[in-house]
Formats: structure tokens, sequence, C-alpha cells
């Protein structure tokens, strides 16, 4: 804000900023409301209880699929972020950077009824080819790659979070200086001892917002891993079957709620955490500036 | 202090071309070890490239760079005997000066107190031993380069390459600074390999100056020859603030030949240089060597041109007085500046004159 | 300084390694392996729909051949009229989202220190903290009869008689992607908004200049390639998320994606392929048009 601003101005626009993440937030607020309603969703009187917070972890469904999709996350995130991390090195060094880009960031606008249904049918027919050249060479090994399983899950939910890890961890490579490798060149170090002892710690607040964007983007992706994956199911591909079919249980708003809380929680504590940590950088910067000053 | 037979620095037709554009062609040039040499020319003409393919930054696209006789073209820079000093932001943000002074060492894996004493060392050569715990933010500008200077000392390198060292800090500390580069070279004896754009910054520091542009070797020889007397005639528009003079051979006798200047005749030493009647030439002539005077004679002496005041510029120590020739072309004429009695008034007749070998020509 | 002295020889480190070692190699292919990947199991993919697309039909699968039965199928019955309707509505819910996120995005880079800036971005994130459908689920109590839009206005006078087109409609579905979208033109609006320097924006004030003409002459033209982009996301969302006509949509409602998981549902997987093949067509296309217009690639090249 300049100082000629008018302040009240200046308000209103931060208020309509406010009132707009408000708005958006609404349906989340609204569904942690209910998780505590005793009458569950819909009904008039509003009684408030824990009980369907009691229930999420005694309902063996949920609860196993639960542990798939942490598994598939964490999967996932093992995979997609070093991937999108060297994909950032290699557009920072490459000429042709329309390639890339491309090929990076096209998943963004490919909608995910879409990706799912081609990549659907792409691993069912290469699959089927698979199998047919394992007939020809007498062998079944070939069987069981590309059948719609966990791996078809994994591939099809990298494809979509790396636009993401790319595009955050390209914005904190940004700020780094390349002339920092080249000097740890200079100094003696191979190409990447010098990413890792100069560039990494630098670029880490990057790559670990890539991995919680990642694990959120995974645990709460319905339509790609609904149809990618195989006979198993996550915790959101289960709420949103019960959702369609009988409508919510009780213990599904619980459950999202909870993983809202979760998810809230982290993102708070990063906004935070790195608040509190540039303030206390510049005070002790300060601070030590300071003799000599004097 | 001890010569190896092989030159520090041997760089052999060297090219370095980006796609289609040409940033570098046809560099031959020897350094010898423990010289502190300077890459001086304009911006975007080459110097820095020719710098960081010395260094392994770049990989030559014809030629060969030879290091102490060894071909290194194909080596990365951290296989190299040479080590780098960057413009600015070049420090680890995330380690303390300590560290960054000692980077090279754990890297290279010396054993750790060994390494603490070499830190401490190169940090007390540089005068920062007191700011051994401060982070790199925590620095001034020339704090920082001093910094970059003993993480470069510490690994015993003997080749150091500097990139602009000095291009980020305000005019007063690169003077200083430029002294005191040159006493450490002087102290630790090994090769500097220098590139900047600011030649009182190069004639400063250097024992030798290669002149850079356009992706070309102009011209190399020691400091006070590419000052005094330049071959080309891009050189003296360059180094020193020269007069440029273009003309035409009219005659040549024995080592002088007859230059016309804009219809007046101007008797220059050839210098060696073969020239015909007829050809297109260049003149330079350093502003402080050209004289001012007030009554113009009519009488062409060979070393002098007439022309009209145009107005005085004062710059402290000397003042400029600038002078058009008939033809349009401007001269400078500098002088000390206390003779501020004499001012011609706009438009009246000057002449300047020189010593006849001030004046020098330049065959392209 | 004993230990800075001079010793030409010994500092010479043997130069004689082999030109390139096995892991050099290796750590330079290695840069390849995401594009590799995403060739193998995006593009490939992508453009194996159009091959698909004309295969024949069969009972539970399909078989390899050449029919244009599947494009026959949804160009010559009542599903293209509903893609264009979807497609109509979707820059309906475009320009909402612009007006109203657009100028966020603006009003953060040019109003809020450098520091904060990420941040206050960063806010945008926290709807995405639970997921799409449950967010767009959650919408239904809001928007419906009795729901609490509906609540609010009658208790506030505003209207005598519940709104009923604010569910199981068009209007619903623009609802449901303005909520699920508006995020992301402040995300691209504030990457785009890297194009401006803050000066710009002291200029401006400078020679006089007022907000309108600001954004027109200045603002527009250099965020366009990031507007273009966040524009082009949710028109394609808009047409591909087949969950905001599932859930908040009426008759007619039908979008691209939802006749693609309608068609699968139904084991008609060719005519999946072939509406899969139309959207990419659709997508390659504006972004062909919008690679024309201003170079895609500036939308990153703030970041490098």
């Amino acid at each position: 804000m300049d100082d000629y601003a008018n302040p009240w101005l200046h308000r209103l626009k931060w208020g309509y900023l406010l009132l707009v993440v408000l708005t958006l937030m609404t349906p989340v607020f609204y569904v942690m409301y209910v998780s505590f309603n005793a009458n569950g969703f819909g009904a008039n009187a509003y009684d408030f209880t824990w009980e369907w917070y009691r229930l999420v972890f005694s309902d063996e469904l949920l609860l196993g699929a639960l542990r798939w999709t942490l598994m598939l996350a964490v999967t996932v995130t093992v995979i997609a972020v070093p991937m999108a991390l060297l994909a950032a090195k290699h557009y920072k060094a490459t000429r042709n950077k329309l390639f890339p880009v491309f090929l990076l960031l096209a998943p963004l606008f490919v909608p995910p009824d879409i990706l799912g249904s081609a990549l659907l049918v792409f691993f069912k027919n290469l699959n089927l080819s698979l199998i047919w050249l394992g007939d020809q060479l007498g062998t079944s090994i070939f069987d069981s790659w590309f059948r719609l399983s966990f791996l078809t899950a994994v591939i099809g939910l990298i494809i979509y979070t790396i636009p993401y890890s790319f595009i955050v961890i390209l914005i904190t490579m940004g700020r780094y200086r390349p002339e920092q490798t080249e000097a740890a060149r200079a100094c003696g170090a191979n190409g990447w001892r010098a990413f890792w002892d100069i560039e990494f710690p630098q670029i880490r607040p990057g790559v670990l917002s890539a991995c919680a964007f990642t694990v959120i983007l995974v645990f709460n992706e319905y339509t790609r891993t609904s149809l990618l994956k195989g006979g198993f199911d996550t915790f959101t591909t289960v709420l949103i079957s019960q959702m369609l079919n009988t409508g919510m249980s009780p213990q599904s708003y619980a459950m999202s709620a909870m993983v809202s809380f979760v998810a809230i929680a982290l993102i708070g504590s990063i906004i935070l955490w790195t608040l509190i940590r540039a303030e206390t950088l510049s005070r002790v910067a300060r601070a030590k500036a300071e003799p000599v000053m004097s | 202090m001890t010569k190896t037979p092989a030159p520090a620095v041997e760089l052999r037709g060297l090219a370095k071309h980006y796609g289609d554009v040409v940033a570098l062609t046809d560099v031959d040039l020897s350094i010898a070890a423990g010289e502190y040499f300077v890459l001086l020319g304009p911006s975007g003409g080459g110097k820095t490239t020719l710098l960081r393919t010395i260094g392994g930054f770049h990989r030559p696209t014809k030629g060969e760079v030879l290091l102490h006789g060894q071909e290194v073209g194909h080596l990365p820079p951290d296989k190299r005997p040479t080590t780098m000093v960057f413009q600015a932001y070049a420090l680890f943000p995330h380690m303390s000066v300590t560290q960054n002074v000692g980077y090279g060492l754990k890297v290279a894996g010396m054993d750790k107190a060994q390494a603490a004493e070499k830190t401490a060392a190169a940090l007390e050569m540089v005068g920062l031993d007191t700011f051994a715990d401060r982070r790199p933010h925590e620095l001034s500008g020339g704090q920082q380069q001093r910094v970059q200077l003993a993480r470069a000392f510490v690994l015993d390198r003997d080749i150091l390459l500097l990139d602009e060292p000095l291009a980020a800090l305000d005019a007063q500390l690169r003077k200083d600074m430029c002294l005191e580069l040159k006493h450490l070279q002087e102290k630790v004896g090994i090769t500097f390999i220098h590139v900047t754009h600011n030649q009182e910054e190069a004639m400063t520091v250097a024992d030798r100056i290669a002149l850079i542009a356009n992706g070309r070797l102009v011209e190399h020889g020691a400091a006070r020859d590419i000052y005094r007397a330049p071959q080309k005639a891009f050189t003296a528009s360059f180094v020193g603030e020269n007069n440029l003079l273009s003309g035409r051979v009219t005659e040549t006798a024995g080592q002088t030949a007859r230059i016309d200047v804009g219809g007046t005749a101007l008797r220059v030493d050839r210098r060696g240089q073969q020239v015909q009647t007829g050809q297109d030439v260049t003149l330079s002539i350093r502003s402080e060597s050209v004289a001012l005077d007030t009554a113009p004679d009519t009488e062409e002496d060979g070393t002098s041109l007439v022309g009209s005041y145009n107005e005085a510029v004062y710059l402290g120590l000397t003042t400029s007085h600038l002078v058009h020739l008939p033809d349009g072309t401007e001269m400078v004429s500098r002088v000390i500046a206390d003779q501020d009695d004499m001012m011609p008034a706009a438009g009246a007749p000057v002449r300047l004159s020189w010593q006849p070998d001030a004046i020098r020509l330049h065959v392209e | 300084m004993a230990t800075v002295t001079t010793n030409p020889v010994g500092r010479t480190r043997p130069a004689d390694s082999p030109r390139e070692s096995w892991s050099e190699k290796l750590g330079r292919w290695v840069f390849y392996l995401p594009l590799i990947f995403m060739v193998l199991f995006f593009a490939i993919p992508m453009a194996a729909t159009v091959v698909f697309s004309v295969f024949e039909r069969t009972m539970f699968w399909m078989e390899p051949g050449f029919t244009l039965f599947s494009y026959e199928n949804f160009f010559f019955s009542a599903r293209l009229t509903n893609f264009l309707d979807s497609m109509k509505y979707s820059l309906i819910a475009v320009a909402i989202c612009f007006v109203l996120g657009f100028p966020i995005a603006v009003f953060v880079r040019k109003s809020i220190p450098q520091v904060a800036q990420h941040r206050v971005v960063l806010l945008f994130i926290l709807p995405f903290m639970v997921s799409e459908i449950i967010r767009v689920f959650a919408l239904r109590p809001v928007l419906q009869r009795n729901g609490l839009v509906n609540t609010t206005l009658q208790n506030l006078g505003l209207i005598d008689e519940p709104l009923t087109v604010l569910l199981y409609s068009h209007t619903g579905v623009v609802i449901g992607e303005v909520m699920s979208f508006l995020p992301f033109i402040v995300f691209s609006g504030f990457l785009a908004m890297e194009a401006v320097p803050k000066y710009i924006f002291e200029v401006c004030d400078d020679l006089g200049v007022g907000p309108w003409r600001r954004f027109c002459d200045v603002i527009l033209p250099l965020a366009a390639p990031g507007i273009f982009a966040g524009s082009v996301f949710i028109f394609v969302n808009g047409l591909g998320v087949a969950l905001l006509p599932n859930i908040l949509g009426g008759p007619g409602a039908v979008n691209a994606g939802l006749i693609a998981t309608q068609a699968i549902t139904a084991l008609d997987f060719p005519l999946a392929m072939a509406v899969s093949a139309i959207m990419m067509a659709t997508l390659m296309t504006l972004l062909w048009i919008g690679h024309r217009l201003f170079d895609l690639t500036r939308i990153l090249s703030p970041l490098s």
C-alpha cells in the first residue's frame, strides 16, 4: 500500500479477499459442522457429539481404505516429487523450453474424467497386448503388468500431481542464484555434490510444499483413482460411492472433517512457521549487524 | 617464485558459439604463471565467456584450453586447477562465513582440524577473521567479495579467475579493493585472471592486459604499452581518453607517413606498419597530449590542427576543452584544471598541437 | 601465511581422468526421465484416444477396426447440444471467475508487501483441503429449496418464494464451477502479474493514468498469457468435470466428462474415447491459439 492510498479502500479490498476465501470455505466449514451433529446430515435439530469420530475408528471398511490411501499417497509422493525436481532442473538448463513446459503442464488442463477414461482404456489395451505377446512367447510374466491395480492408479496420480509439484518447485528455484552452483563447482564439488550441499537446502521449502501438495491431492482425488484402481478402495472412493448411492453416512462427514482439520492445520502451520522464521531471521540479522554499525 | 616451463594458461584457436551466435572466435593467448592478467573490454564482448571457458563453465566449440601444458577442454570446473570469484551472489546463504570458506576443503575430504586452521588463515589474510560466524546477508558487498577470495585461496589452486569481482561495489570501495587485490596477488604469487570493463581497474591491477571485443582478442600486452602505444584503433578508443581521427595516406617517406586529415597534412611515425598511398587509416592521440592555443597559426607544421572552440568541461583535476574541426570531428584537449583564465569564446578559432611522437597510426 | 604458500606443481591437479565417466552420462540422462514418463503415460495415451475412438464396439470391450459410429453417436444426437450448452455455461463461469478473481491477484501484487504475497495466495489453497466432490456435494444443502441461501434471503425479506433455479439447473452447475475453480484464476493471475513490474503502478500514477486505462493498456497485455492459461483451465474443466453436472445439474446439464463416464459405465468404450479425443482436440486448439497469440512459455518466464 502506498502512502497516499485511501486506507479504507485498502481495507475494503482486504475484506473482499477474505470474503471470497470464506465463501469458498463454506462447504468445508459445513462438513465440519455436520460432523459434530448427532442427528447427521440435513437434520433440523443439532446435538453436539463425538460419536461419529468414534465410529470412524471402528469402521473396518473406512480404516482399510485409509490404509490404502496412505500407501497410495506416500508412493505417489516418493515418485512424483523427485521427478518434478528433475524436470524443473531440466527445464532450467534446457534451451528448448516449449516441449517440457507443454508436457509437464498439459495434465493440468485435462479434466479428470477425460484423463481417467483415456488412461483406463490405454492400460486395458496395453494389458491385452502384453498378454497376447506373452502367449506368443509362451510366458505369462507380462500378464499382470498393466492390469488395473495399485500401479496403474499410481501412474495416473503421478500424471495428475506432477504439474503442481513442478510449478511449486520452479517457484522456489526462481529465487536460487545459479552462481552458487558454479561457485561450488569452482570449489571442487561435482554436479551432484553441488546440488545436495548448496542448491537443495535452499529449495527444500519448495520440495516440502510439493510433497504436502501431492499428499493432499492424492488423498482427495476421486475420479482418476476410482477409474484406475483395481480391487482396492481409497478413503475418498468409499466416501463418494456411499454418497452417490446411499447418501453420506455421518461418519464420512467426520472423516472428511478430520482430513480437512489436519490439512488446514498443516497449511496454517506452514504459513505461521515461515512468518515466524522470516521474523526471527531478520531480527537475528539486525542484532548481529548492529555492532558493525556502531 | 618458481616458474613452471609451460604457461599457466594457453588458449589455441578457441571459439565458442551459441547456436548461430558467435560469442568468441579465434582466440590465441598465453598467460604465464604468477602473472596478474586482465581481460578488458566492453560488455557483451566475450571476455566473461573466455574466462568461463578457462574455468570449465563452458565447453569450447573449437580450439584447446591448456592449463600448465595439459589439455582440459573436456574437464568440468571441479577437475581443473582453477577456482573462481564471481561478480556477486555467489556465497552460500545458508552457511556461515567459515562454512563458506571451508566448503572446498570439506568437499576435498580434508581432516577437520587442518581445514579449520586453513580456513582461519585464509580469513585472516583477507581481514575477516572477526566475521567468521556471520551469514553472508549480514556482510557488506566488499566483505562478501573478500569471503569469496578467502574461499578461493584456501583451496591452494594456482589459477584464480575473477569475473568482474568489483562490479557490484561503489567507486571508492572498488579503488581500495583493487589495490588490495594487487597486493594479495603479489603475496600469494598465483596466476590471477581478472575480467573487467573498467579500464582504471585494469590499469591498477594488471601486469598484462588483453582487450576483448566482439568475440575477438583485439590486442594484448603489458598494461603500460596498451595505454601508451596501442596497436589497434579500437584499443585507443577504449583505453585512455583518445582522440580518433580518420585520414588518408598521401605520401610515405622512410618511417614517416603523411596523412591528410580533413584537408590538413599531418606527419606520423609509421611504427613499422606498411601503408600505401591512398589508404584510409586512423590516427589516435591522447587528449592530455593535445595542447590548446588561442592564436592559430595559418602555417601547417604537420603536428597541429585548426578548429573552432566549442566548450570546456570541468572535471575537477582536469578540464576538457572541446574543439570542432572543420569537418565536424570533435577533438578534446585535456589540461590540468587550474588554468581557467584561458577560456576562448565559443566559435573562436583555436589551434591544437602535439609532440610528433604523441600521435599514432593505426592500420586496420 | 604459511598455509597459503606457493607451490604451483603441487596445486596442479591431474587432468588425465577419462573423458566422461558412466555416472556422468547417466547423470545427464536422468533428467530426461520425467519427460520420457510423461510421453509414455500421458502423451501417448492421450493421442491413442483418437485410435481407440474408431474401434468397433463389442459387448464388453472393443476390437480393432475402423468405424466413425462413435462420432456419429456424438454429433448426431442430443449429446452435441448438451456439449455446446456446457461450453456456453463454462464460458459464463470463466467470465464470472475472472471478474471475481483477477482483481484479487492484482490487489495482492500491487498492495501487499512482497514477503507476504505468497502467503496470502496460499489462503486460496485452503478450500482444496477437502475433496472437490465433498465440497460440491456440500453445496446442495447450501443451495437447495430450504437451504442456507434461500433461508437467508427469505429472512432478509428479499424474496417471498424460495429460488429453485439455484440447484439441479445450469445455474447450479455454474455456481459449482465458480466455487471450484475461482482459486485457479487467482493463482494464474498471480503468476501472470509477475510479468507486471511493480514500478508500472508508480509510472501509471505518475502519468495520471486511471485504473481502468491502466488495466486495459498495461496490465492486460502483460498478464495475458497467464490470464489465458487460467481461463482455458476453467473452461476445459467446466467441460470435463463430470461430478459438477452430476451433483448440481438438472435435465440437460450434461458435459463431456459426464458423457465419457456414462459411456464407460455403459461399457461403450469407443464413445468414451471419441469424447476424450474431441476434448483433447478442443484443448489443443485453444492452447495452440493461445501460443500463437502470446507465447505461452512466457507464463513460466518470470520463474526462470
